[in-house]
This record gives C-alpha cells, sequence and structure tokens, in this order.
C-alpha cells in the first residue's frame, strides 16, 4: 500500500512538473515588428524540399554548393521528402518555438491556408519591380494573397499534352488534336482500331492530382471551378461539362479504368510503356518520356497543346502546379534564408538547368539557349500562359477533398456529373 | 515479554525492513522507465485528450509557433458521431479488421499446426517463414504495389498473362474500389454499405502476407506448451484428429488466441500503410481519416477526437472478446 502511495506521489509530482513545463495553449497575440539583423556568421540554414519533381537532389546539392563558395557564411543543410510529407512537415515546423526549417518548398494552393495562419512572411519588400516585370503575372499571382507576396516563384510546374504520335498515324491522323472534340474523335479510332486498349490515362485516384485534372478538364472548357470570389460554381458551365466528358471517357472505355487508382508517376508509367496513347501530365514526364532507360517510346513521345473544347478562345487550357520558395516566420535566420532565395530562383542559376525545368522567368523563357535545349519551349510556353488556378482558400486542402471525393464517386458511376457537382457545391458552401 | 516473542519481534521487523529495502531498490530502478513511459505515453494522451476538446490549430504569431486552443466542450466527437463519413469510415476499418482477422486466424493456426510437426528441415522452413514479418510496412506496400499494377508489366497480370489465364493485351485492375458482387440484388448493397471492395480485399491479402508469420509463430508458442500426454491419452480413448484438435488444442490455446486476438485488433483497426500508399483517400480507414483532420486540415482538435474514439471501439472489441474467451476459459 505503501507502496503504491508513494508511486502515486511521484507520478503526480512529475505530471505536475510537467504540466507546468508545457507550452501555453494560446499563443500570446503580441506582434513583434520585423527586425533587419545583420546575417551572423557560419549560418547553417535547413531547408525542406520534396524529392519527386522538379529539381531532383543532386541538382539542389550542387546549387547549394555553388552558394556556400559564393557566401562561405551559408550552409543549406535539406531535408528531402516526399510531396506528400511536404504539408505535414511544413506544419509541424510551424508549431516549434524556433523553426526546423528555415526555408520551405510552398506549393501554390497552401499559399492562402500559410498567409493566414502566419507561417510565413510576406517577401514584398524584398522583390523588386524588376524582378516582378520579369516574371509572368499568371505564376507570381500563385503566391499573393491578400495583396502581398508569401513565395518566390522557384518551379514553373503545370500541365502539359503528352501524346504518341506513332500510334496516331497507325490510327490515320497526322499530328495531335487540335480541339478536345477532335482529341474525343482520336481516342474513339484508336479503341476502333484495336491500337490500344485505352487510349488515355489520367491521375484519377483520390489525390490532389485529380483536383487538378478536374480543374484543368473545366479550363479546356474556358472555365473554372469557382467564380472569382472563391464560390463554387462547378454546377454550371465548365464544371459540369468538365465532369460529363470526364465521366464519358470512363463510360466508353477511352480513360483507362486504371486511372482510378492511379497517381501521376503510375500514369505517366502506362504512357511511356506504350500502353496509352495520350497523359495529361506535370512537365516531369518530357524527361522521362525522352529516357531510353525508362521509356519504350523515346521516338514517338511528344509534348503538345492541352486541346480546348471548340468555341474557346484560349489555345490552350491548363492547370498551375507552381511551387515557390518561402521563409517560416519562426525562423530566426531570414535574412541568410532570403540570400539563399534569391540565388536559387536567379535567372542564372535557372539558365543553368534547362534540360530539366522549365524557368520561371520570362527573359531565359524567350532565350535562345531555352529554345536550343527545349524544342517544345514554345508548347510549354502557351500552356503556362493559359493555366488556371485552384482557389486560394485557407481552407483548401477541405476543400480538395471534397472536390476529389465526388469527382471520384461520379467517375466510379456512383453518382451522375450533375449529383455530384450539386453535392460538392452544397457541401463546400457548408464549411465553416 | 517473553523472550522468544522479543525475538520473533525483531526477526520479523528486520524481514519488514529488508522486504521495504527490496521494495525501495525495485522501484529505484524501475523508476527511469516510470520518467520515459509518463513522458511518452502518458503526457502526450492526456494532452490529445486535452486537445479533442479544443479547436485546435497550429499559427505562428510574432515569430512564435505554437498551438492557438479553444474549449468546445464535446463538438468535436459530436461531429464525428453525427457524421455519416466517419460510420462509413467505421464500416470499411471493420470490414478490413474481420476479414483480416478471420484469414490470419484461421491460416495462423493451421500454418502453426504444420510447423508443430516434426518434419526434415523444419529449422529452415520456420526461419523462411518468419522472413515476411522482416519486411518494413512500407516497403511490403510498395512491394505490393508493383505485384497489382494494373498494367502489362504489373508482376501479377505478367504471370497471368504467361500462363495464358489473360490474354495478351488483358489485364485486371486488381485494386479497383468496385463492391464486390455489385450486381447481386441485396448482397452487393451490403458490400456497398460496408466498403467491401475488390481493392480491400487485396490489399488484405497484402497486409496477411506480412503478419501472418506473427499470428503462426505466436500460436506455435502456445501450442508448445500443451502436454504430449493429453493427445496420447485421447488417441488411446480413440479420438480422431479434429476430436484432438477441437477438444484439446483450441482450448489450451485459448490463453494466446486471446492475446493475438486483441493485439491483432489494435493493430488492424488503426491500418494505415498499407492503404495510404497504394490507395491515398480512397479508402477512408479511420487512421487515415485521423491523419487528414490533424495533418492534412490541422484540425488537431478533431484528429485528437477521432483517435480517441478508435481507442474506444478497441477497448469495446477488447472487453468482448476477454468476456467472451477468457473468462470462459477461466
Amino acid at each position: 500500500m505503501r507502496k503504491l502511495t508513494f508511486l502515486n506521489l511521484l507520478t503526480v509530482l512529475v505530471l505536475v512538473v510537467l504540466t507546468a513545463c508545457q507550452p501555453a495553449s494560446t499563443v500570446a497575440p503580441t506582434k513583434v515588428p520585423p527586425t533587419k539583423k545583420p546575417v551572423p556568421k557560419a549560418v547553417t540554414l535547413n531547408a525542406l524540399y520534396m524529392n519527386q519533381a522538379g529539381y531532383s537532389d543532386k541538382v539542389l546539392l550542387d546549387m547549394a554548393n555553388k552558394f556556400h563558395e559564393a557566401n562561405p557564411n551559408v550552409k543549406v543543410n535539406f531535408t528531402f521528402v516526399k510531396y506528400d510529407e511536404l504539408h505535414d512537415k511544413i506544419v509541424t515546423s510551424a508549431a516549434a518555438s524556433t523553426a526546423t526549417y528555415d526555408v520551405i518548398l510552398l506549393d501554390l494552393i497552401w499559399t492562402a491556408e500559410f498567409a493566414h495562419k502566419g507561417y510565413v512572411i510576406p517577401l514584398d519588400d524584398k522583390i523588386t519591380k524588376k524582378t516582378r516585370d520579369d516574371i509572368a503575372p499568371a505564376i507570381f499571382g500563385a503566391f499573393i494573397y491578400k495583396g502581398k507576396t508569401w513565395a518566390f516563384p522557384f518551379l514553373a510546374n503545370f500541365q502539359c499534352f503528352f501524346y504518341n504520335i506513332d500510334q496516331l498515324k497507325q490510327a490515320g491522323f497526322n499530328g495531335p488534336p487540335a480541339t478536345l472534340e477532335e482529341w474525343y474523335d482520336q481516342m474513339v479510332a484508336l479503341k476502333k482500331k484495336g491500337i490500344v486498349t485505352y487510349p488515355y490515362i489520367d491521375s484519377w485516384n483520390q489525390k490532389e492530382g485529380l483536383t487538378c485534372d478536374y480543374v484543368r478538364t473545366a479550363a479546356q472548357f474556358g472555365g473554372d471551378l469557382f467564380d472569382k470570389d472563391g464560390n463554387p460554381i462547378m454546377d454550371q458551365g465548365a464544371g459540369l461539362k468538365a465532369l460529363k466528358f470526364m465521366r464519358k471517357l470512363v463510360d466508353e472505355g477511352l480513360a483507362d479504368p486504371a486511372s482510378m487508382t492511379t497517381d501521376e508517376p503510375g500514369a505517366m508509367n502506362a504512357f511511356v510503356s506504350g500502353a496509352a496513347t495520350f497523359n495529361t501530365n506535370w512537365t516531369f514526364v518530357r524527361g522521362n518520356m525522352l529516357n531510353p532507360k525508362v521509356s519504350k517510346i523515346v521516338k514517338s513521345a511528344r509534348t503538345g497543346l492541352i486541346p480546348p473544347a471548340k468555341g474557346v478562345s484560349a489555345p490552350a487550357g491548363s492547370v498551375s502546379g507552381f511551387q515557390g520558395l518561402a521563409i517560416m516566420a519562426n525562423s530566426k535566420k531570414q535574412d541568410a534564408a532570403w540570400k539563399w532565395i534569391e540565388f536559387a530562383t536567379s535567372p542564372e542559376v535557372q539558365g543553368q538547368h534547362l534540360k530539366s525545368e522549365f524557368p520561371v522567368w520570362t527573359s531565359v523563357q524567350n532565350s535562345a539557349e531555352e529554345k536550343r535545349i527545349n524544342p517544345d519551349a514554345g508548347f510549354y510556353a502557351t500552356n503556362l500562359a493559359n493555366v488556371h488556378h485552384r482557389p486560394k482558400v485557407p481552407n483548401y486542402p477541405q476543400v480538395s477533398t471534397i472536390i476529389m471525393e465526388d469527382v471520384h464517386r461520379c467517375l466510379l458511376g456512383e453518382m451522375s456529373p450533375e449529383q455530384a457537382t450539386k453535392d460538392m457545391v452544397t457541401r463546400i458552401k457548408a464549411l465553416d | 515479554m517473553p523472550e522468544s516473542l522479543g525475538r520473533h519481534g525483531k526477526a520479523k521487523s528486520l524481514q519488514n525492513r529488508r522486504r521495504w529495502s527490496e521494495r525501495r531498490f525495485a522501484l529505484a530502478l524501475m523508476t527511469p522507465a516510470l520518467i520515459v513511459t509518463l513522458f511518452v505515453v502518458f503526457v502526450p494522451l492526456f494532452y490529445a485528450l486535452y486537445l479533442s476538446f479544443h479547436k485546435a490549430e497550429i499559427v505562428v504569431v510574432g515569430g512564435r509557433g505554437g498551438l492557438l486552443a479553444q474549449f468546445v466542450g464535446f463538438k468535436n466527437y459530436l461531429y464525428f458521431l453525427k457524421d455519416s463519413r466517419f460510420w462509413y469510415s467505421v464500416r470499411v476499418t471493420s470490414y478490413f479488421t474481420v476479414v483480416s482477422l478471420l484469414i490470419e486466424m484461421v491460416a495462423g493456426v493451421g500454418v502453426a499446426l504444420v510447423l508443430n510437426q516434426e518434419f526434415f528441415g523444419r529449422g529452415i522452413v520456420r526461419t523462411v517463414f518468419i522472413l515476411p514479418w522482416a519486411v518494413p510496412t512500407v516497403v511490403n506496400a510498395r512491394m505490393w504495389g508493383l505485384i497489382f499494377e494494373p498494367h502489362a508489366y504489373g508482376a501479377l497480370n505478367g504471370l497471368l498473362q504467361a500462363l495464358h489465364i489473360l490474354g495478351p493485351t488483358e489485364t485486371i485492375n486488381f485494386l479497383a474500389p468496385i463492391p464486390i458482387f455489385r450486381n447481386v440484388p441485396l448482397v452487393g448493397k451490403v458490400t456497398s454499405w460496408l466498403g467491401a471492395t475488390q481493392g480491400i480485399n487485396w490489399l488484405i491479402v497484402g497486409d496477411t502476407w506480412k503478419v501472418l508469420p506473427v499470428v503462426a509463430l505466436l500460436t506455435l508458442a502456445g501450442l508448445q506448451t500443451i502436454p504430449r500426454e493429453l493427445y496420447e491419452a485421447a488417441e488411446v480413448d480413440g479420438a480422431n484428429a479434429w476430436q484432438r484438435f477441437w477438444l484439446i488444442t483450441l482450448p489450451r490455446l485459448r490463453p494466446v488466441l486471446v492475446v493475438i486476438l486483441v493485439y491483432r485488433t489494435m493493430e488492424l483497426f488503426r491500418v494505415f500503410d498499407i492503404i495510404y500508399i497504394l490507395m491515398a483517400y480512397t479508402i477512408p480507414v479511420l487512421a487515415i481519416e485521423t491523419f487528414r483532420q490533424a495533418f492534412v486540415y490541422g484540425l488537431f482538435g478533431k484528429g485528437a477526437a477521432i483517435a480517441f474514439l478508435i481507442g474506444m471501439f478497441i477497448l469495446l472489441i477488447a472487453f468482448i472478446y476477454i468476456r467472451a474467451i477468457y473468462v470462459e476459459e477461466e
């Protein structure tokens, strides 16, 4: 009994001590004015980046070495994670009194959330007018929320149209479709002639890729899923037409049913194996489809414009997947962090990696070097100029979940496009 | 006081002091472990319980990160209890748990019975059999992803094509989220309601492959405690193999089976890795919903509430097991 009493006392004592050491449940809403401190000596910056698409870890490490040579007092220490883990890592880093990561890779869909919750700092006072003028408003705009810029564009990621010209020629076509209707006709012909079992594959499993593909298809019909005030309007116009089109491709066996359980790399694998003639996907596909180590269609793989529906004035319809570099608000090394961002995003550094990525700078996109290295630069530029963004709202993850759930159920035949889009509008409006 | 009584009293006092000294020594040995347990189990547990009654989100103010918590009472719990999607998650998690458990228990006991027999190379077979358990869960999920790949380059599709079970252009999308027996009247509705899809069934196969060795080895350990004399006596009495299994093996295995059932139910009810890696959010089991609430939406209060609901479900199931099997055995 005495033993138990002693143990209980000890437990209570430790609990009391620990409770007293707990961080306060509420953060004191005191605002500390931003202060400019000189860059301290021997700073190690912790940067969070993804090891999935975009610049490879090798390229990033090489950039960091060059940066260190130019700035011997600053060293960049990378943490590479999969895209799916980025958001969680950033959120948990924000929870700490001092940031785990000083510089993060910010996907454009998190701009509103991170700005709203104060995770990252605005960069407007650091960006010159000359810089702004050399980056397309479509790219910069993705990182602007409530009039402030929260990340500097780093990756000009967007969707492109990839096709297999040999299979198209076998079906009797000379080139890629100019319109969405022509695209449909080509798919029907490819299937009818037995050239492929399923002419098209996309990433339609329940992940962010599905929301992107739905936004892109609506863009092909010349519209958006949300109005300019952020209200959901997918139950009418382009949003409804897009879902009907996606469902039609599934019902008629034109889209591979495996799309429903496939993500972007999986869809690319099917395309580069020759199993599908068309794939709408992010820019990372180009490098892979032309790589003989992973692709069986190196000679027949082509990049093109994402075909818009007849009557749509835009020459293409795409979706943005831009990513920027941002500075955590709880970082104590913000000046050094900006130095690294300036270096990594500079036109000089981006100009050295034209083989792997499409630059964010207009001057570099239009350079003779870019045109020499990437013969598809023209298609890239047109798709990029016609990107549509996903909505910029602080509760975007919940909004996107609703979209992907209902679109997925519709594609599986559990709901009609009308029911699915109506359900999306109702549920999104009901979010608090 | 008589001398003998005094001696007895002294001896007792000495014994008590020794016992007290032993207790203190034992306590001193346990204290580090207790403090660690307190830090890594009880503090987070109580903190999560505290969060479950709050609307909690991470914010950074004035360059300092922290948790902004606003008391909301039982609102987080009621949110899930009233949400039909939560109950769908409960059903689909229960389906995964029950079907997996059935297969694991039947196959596990079967394998253990075989491994308990004496045969040439038994040691090697036992060693090889444990290998799947050593495979990390993420690696296991990725491996089954390659096996279930829905195109011709998928291992299983390739094998079926090589065996001419599938035609050269035919493939199966094993992980298709299509309800099983969906065209059978009534049954299709039930499977759809349960979330019993073709995809989840194949995931059960992948998950079972990995954990079957644990179940079999725990059962084997139980089998080895059963005295051989019981079987010999039963044989003398004319009991056949089935009767020996039903009347000797199974009752004697009950305590081990209860442990396995509780352990595996806990594991299965919070299944995450294989489903998230291969199906993303297509199969919204409870652990995936918890992850989504806390880490995707940043709603830590709701995430904590759903985690406690999972804990309560597991407690309830464990209670039922123990009442139904263990007490009866006593």
